[in-house]
């Protein structure tokens, strides 16, 4: 009888930690962030009063949130193009054998060692407009700080050096299970690189596309350290974006439900993103 | 055409690893090689002065030691609690199975940066920051590892733990010796993966660490004091003594890891 009993609560014995870190770091923050945006909080993180939609709306009409939004949206417009186009065309390079290919492999994942910190302190050093070895390597006089365009071009490169290792491999490992055969097909009858990307590879590698295409999205919607270490959303609030704008509102303005409302906002800009990718998962053709 | 492929895949590839060069080369540059014009991309004359200061006039090593014994103490939690989850989804039958596993691995649509102002709050009211468990508390729960320990625990016949089981054999035991070494490749790939996962953590670690001496590097190297003085030097140093082993891990890795994506990421 005691086997038994034991037997019964064992399982729920062992998956409690799971749960538990579930519940206390995931689902309960959760339910709270969506809670408090709908009340004024004080300082002390009591709740004042229940205001319904005020906060959305005070947000969607503060200056300061239309530009992180808009940043946001633009960095993801700017980066997932950009860092696709290069994965891939990396990967489609080095799609072969030999020792100089395997170099360039390993060449392209590299950045992928560097830990995020790091290569954010990297960047800021070489793109210093007076000492950064960039701008005198090339002669330019571009203030990569100071001005909103180059700013953002920075945050782009920023981006695409994070992603760069994975997505690379991930292109690549997609572009290596193209059969073989099929490839020499192609070859025998004369199609050129172009032709046998767009009706062999590219088709066979689509699902790995998607979801890196949607990964991508989802996140750059959520782009914060970078921002952080890099330009600290200056200049003029130019690369502020939405998770950089609810850590200043949270922590450092102590504007706990205006946080927790930008918060709700990035919440249902991944859940779009997501729904999306299982919509189109759903519709994806497998061609083997 | 078809000459040209691996010229550009060079130039290519140089470029993208070029900021990797450069810090390196970078970190043995005498103090007036980073304003030479024309723009050095090699030491004039090669120096460790850099490395000295990095380490004497910041607190690099605390911090290292802060991210190791951290990465280290949150692998093990993350890893065990992903195994006996992992393990109990796999082999175990009771109710609520199903919708439980679901409500774990439904964590995953919730992005970590959009709660930490709430799990910075739960981590002040327990009285946990400037301490490690605060600073690998929300990393403990992995739902991939278990989503993925699952798939490949499903691949050990049941009978064979029910064989073991009736034999007086027990769940510790059937765990230990005969479950974790055949899985020893996956359980291996996820550990690395966590380890990284925890020690390159930034957003969290400063959130949660307002004491020095709890600093993790990644937090720590953005604040060394160095780089703010444009004194480039040093903060090189940092950054090459922190990236250089994991470097050589990568190079030296660089099949089983284009294998381990492959397998992991497009499931075939």
């Amino acid at each position: 009888m005691k086997q038994h009993y034991h037997s019964r609560i064992k399982p729920y014995l062992l998956i409690s930690p799971a749960l538990l870190l579930a519940v206390l770091f995931s689902y309960r923050p959760f339910i709270l962030t969506l809670i408090n945006s709908l009340h004024t909080i004080s300082l002390s993180g009591k709740h004042l009063s229940f205001i319904g939609l005020e906060n959305y709306r005070r947000l969607f009409t503060n200056p300061s949130f239309q530009a992180s939004l808009s940043n946001t949206l633009r960095f993801t417009l700017f980066f997932v193009p950009t860092n696709i186009i290069i994965c891939l065309s990396a990967a489609l390079l080095t799609n072969r054998s030999g020792k100089l290919a395997t170099l360039n492999q390993i060449f392209f994942f590299l950045p992928m060692a560097v830990g995020l910190s790091s290569s954010m302190m990297i960047l800021k050093m070489m793109f210093n407009p007076s000492i950064g070895i960039i701008n005198r390597l090339f002669g330019l006089n571009v203030q990569w700080f100071n001005n909103r365009h180059a700013a953002m071009a920075l945050l782009v490169i920023a981006g695409v050096g994070l992603d760069i290792g994975l997505d690379f491999l991930l292109f690549s490992a997609a572009l290596r299970n193209v059969p073989t055969d099929l490839l020499e097909v192609a070859q025998i009858e004369g199609a050129n690189g172009r032709q046998t990307f767009r009706y062999l590879q590219g088709p066979l590698i689509s699902s790995t596309l998607l979801f890196v295409v949607v990964t991508n999205i989802k996140d750059a919607m959520l782009i914060s350290s970078p921002v952080m270490i890099l330009t600290e959303g200056g200049p003029f609030r130019s690369t502020q974006t939405l998770v950089y704008q609810m850590y200043l509102d949270g922590f450092r303005s102590g504007n706990y439900a205006m946080g927790s409302t930008i918060a709700t906002v990035v919440f249902l800009l991944t859940f779009s993103v997501l729904l999306l990718l299982m919509r189109l998962e759903r519709r994806r053709v497998y061609y083997q | 055409m078809k000459r040209l492929i691996p010229i550009a895949a060079t130039l290519f590839s140089l470029i993208v690893v070029f900021p990797i060069f450069y810090t390196i080369s970078a970190s043995f540059f005498p103090y007036a090689d980073f304003t030479a014009i024309p723009a050095r991309l090699l030491p004039s004359a090669p120096t460790l002065d850099n490395y000295a200061r990095a380490f004497s006039e910041s607190n690099l090593l605390l911090f290292l030691t802060n991210s190791l014994y951290s990465a280290l103490v949150g692998t093990i939690l993350r890893m065990a609690i992903s195994i006996i989850g992992a393990y109990a989804f796999t082999f175990m039958e009771f109710r609520g199975k199903n919708i439980l596993f679901i409500l774990i691995v439904a964590t995953m649509l919730l992005p970590p940066d959009a709660l930490i102002l709430e799990n910075y709050s739960t981590i002040r009211a327990l009285r946990l920051t400037d301490t490690y468990l605060g600073i690998i508390s929300i990393t403990l729960l992995a739902p991939t590892h278990l989503l993925m320990l699952r798939q490949y625990f499903k691949t050990v016949s049941r009978e064979y733990r029910e064989a073991a089981i009736i034999e007086g054999c027990s769940d510790t035991r059937f765990l230990a010796t005969l479950l974790l070494p055949i899985s020893k490749a996956v359980v291996i790939t996820l550990a690395i993966h966590s380890f990284s996962t925890i020690f390159n953590d930034y957003l969290w670690p400063l959130l949660v660490t307002n004491r020095e001496s709890m600093r993790t590097v990644q937090v720590g190297l953005t604040m060394l004091g160095f780089s703010e003085n444009l004194d480039y030097g040093p903060q090189f140093a940092a950054i090459t003594v922190l990236m250089t082993p994991i470097l050589i891990t990568f190079i030296a890795l660089h099949n089983p890891i284009q294998d381990s994506v492959s397998t992991h990421f497009t499931g075939r």
